[in-house]
């Protein structure tokens, strides 16, 4: 309540016949009302705004928010699949070299990568299967590095929770993002191919639940695609010069 | 300038600064209305998403828990749900559809009684039984999250990135149900005026009881008031405004001030 008002209201609580102690009862309510509500105010204020400023100086949170949540994209939150196109390429997503762990796993058989984060029900859907197809138990927060026997070939799995993972790792993420989706689950396979005289590491890259409906058919297209880089690395093994 | 126009000109103005990120501007902060992060031009996270993160499956990351919380209760303080009035975008979508709900009130007299039935001041209640069961309880115990089926993630998210790339994507398990929530709601706000912002923004009921203690709200006198209910009627909320008193609905949009014959309805701090 503004002075004047309080004025104009005295003037007509005289008018009215109040007592002078109510009066005087009523005047002090009010500012005390008044004060007491600036006084919450102002408590309430600087505990919100000094936790906030807190939080952004003395944690890491800004960084965690921008890179977990901002720049990469949960696949069910957007409820949208990319179409994939599993057309393998030599050039990687943002033109980084291949990640060291990559390359040393690939003197051995195909890898394959598979990216998930901890709050992704796409990623919970999808679990099972490359679970299945490799046969390996592992939990969501693990980190799993496993050179599995596939159809008379070695696979390396590595199973990259970007929420619990190196930093190296949780960038490979965009550097195998084929599509520039820049959202889990993705899925990996890099494999060797031929360029213009020289044997190189190749991939692809699948997205979300692959745009299917069903897990048998999920199963199947990772499957298939698994045979066809196992296909191409023994085709191009004995050219492959590691570097 | 006009005060609702200036209102439209710092909604469109958040609108804008709230896809910067198309030009690059991705920031790691949440915005303080309900907006998606899954929109290709957005800036910053969805705040109902980092709360899900932060409690998912019973691990509590206090961090992200904390940090929307305290970035909504930082502005809620200040201005109480004035951002669901003069910010939130899609505040500004149920403003540029609010005539509809208007128009049908006055052909179709069955509309007008769903917004006035006895049970509806009741049913405002469903927001905060959405905020703590989806986006905190389901996550927890079941890992189901609301924004797999967010109507806003639909609006703001799905649609542009489909609209962006049309032949890029195809849709998933997730895109059905969501896609009925979302045709839920927008049947909601042409039927009822700020339906959602009434009924079940989780995000307005986070700002809500800030209304109760922020630096700015709208006063009535109630003395000198006529009980004309023309501000009443005015307010897309839907509130008794002679008998308000820092009602945790009211967005500060300044309707009722507008509308008051006597001009005894003002803003004031404190």
């Amino acid at each position: 309540m503004r002075h004047h008002e309080l004025l104009e209201k005295i003037q007509k609580w005289k008018k009215e016949g109040y007592s002078v102690d109510e009066l005087a009862r009523i005047i002090v309510s009010t500012f005390k009302s008044k004060e007491t509500m600036f006084v919450v105010f102002i408590s309430l204020l600087i505990l919100f705004s000094g936790s906030l400023g807190g939080i952004l100086v003395y944690a890491d949170v800004y960084d965690e928010v921008q890179s977990r949540i901002v720049e990469v994209l949960c696949l069910s939150c957007i409820k949208l699949d990319p179409k994939t196109q599993l057309d393998f390429t030599f050039e990687t997503a943002n033109g980084q070299p291949y990640s060291n762990f990559v390359l040393a796993g690939l003197t051995r058989g195909p890898v394959f990568l598979a990216f998930r984060e901890d709050v992704c029900t796409a990623c919970d859907i999808m679990e099972p299967i490359t679970q299945e197809i490799f046969s390996v138990e592992y939990e969501k927060e693990d980190a799993v590095y496993k050179i599995v026997p596939f159809d008379n070939a070695n696979i390396t799995f590595i199973h990259i929770n970007i929420d619990h993972t190196s930093k190296e790792k949780r960038d490979s993420l965009f550097i195998y993002d084929k599509d520039h989706i820049k959202g889990v689950p993705m899925f990996t396979i890099i494999t060797l191919g031929y360029d213009r005289g020289f044997i190189k590491p190749y991939y692809t890259t699948a997205y979300g639940t692959l745009g299917l409906d069903k897990d048998e058919d999920r199963k199947e297209l990772l499957t298939n695609v698994i045979l066809d880089a196992i296909e191409l690395y023994n085709e191009n093994r004995p050219g492959y010069r590691p570097q | 300038m006009k005060f609702q126009l200036k209102r439209l000109l710092s909604q469109l103005s958040i609108l804008f600064a709230a896809n910067l990120g198309a030009l690059g501007f991705k920031t790691g902060f949440c915005f303080p209305f309900f907006y998606c992060n899954a929109c290709p031009a957005a800036t910053s996270a969805c705040p109902l998403r980092a709360i899900e993160v932060g409690v998912f499956n019973g691990e509590f990351k206090w961090k992200l828990i904390t940090y929307p919380l305290l970035i909504i209760g930082t502005i809620g303080v200040l201005t109480g749900r004035a951002v669901c009035g003069w910010a939130c975008p899609i505040g500004l979508l149920q403003r540029t559809t609010g005539r509809v709900p208007k128009k049908l009130k006055r052909k179709f007299p069955s509309i007008a009684k769903i917004g006035q039935h006895k049970i509806e001041r009741y049913f405002r209640y469903t927001k905060y039984f959405v905020l703590i069961g989806l986006v905190v309880i389901t996550p927890i115990l079941i890992g189901f999250m609301f924004t797999d089926i967010c109507p806003v993630g639909v609006l703001t998210g799905t649609l542009p990135i489909m609209i962006l790339n049309p032949s890029k994507y195809v849709p998933n398990p997730f895109f059905h149900v969501a896609l009925i929530v979302f045709i839920l709601f927008f049947v909601l706000i042409f039927i009822i005026e700020r339906g959602w912002c009434r009924y079940f923004c989780p995000v307005g009921a986070l700002l809500a009881p800030f209304n109760k203690v922020s630096f700015l709200h709208i006063s009535v006198n109630k003395e000198e008031c006529i009980h004309c209910n023309v501000c009443s009627d005015e307010c897309p909320m839907g509130i008794d405004i002679p008998n308000m008193h820092r009602n945790p609905e009211c967005i500060l949009c300044g309707k009722c001030i507008n509308a008051c014959p006597k001009n005894l309805i003002k803003f004031e701090r404190i």
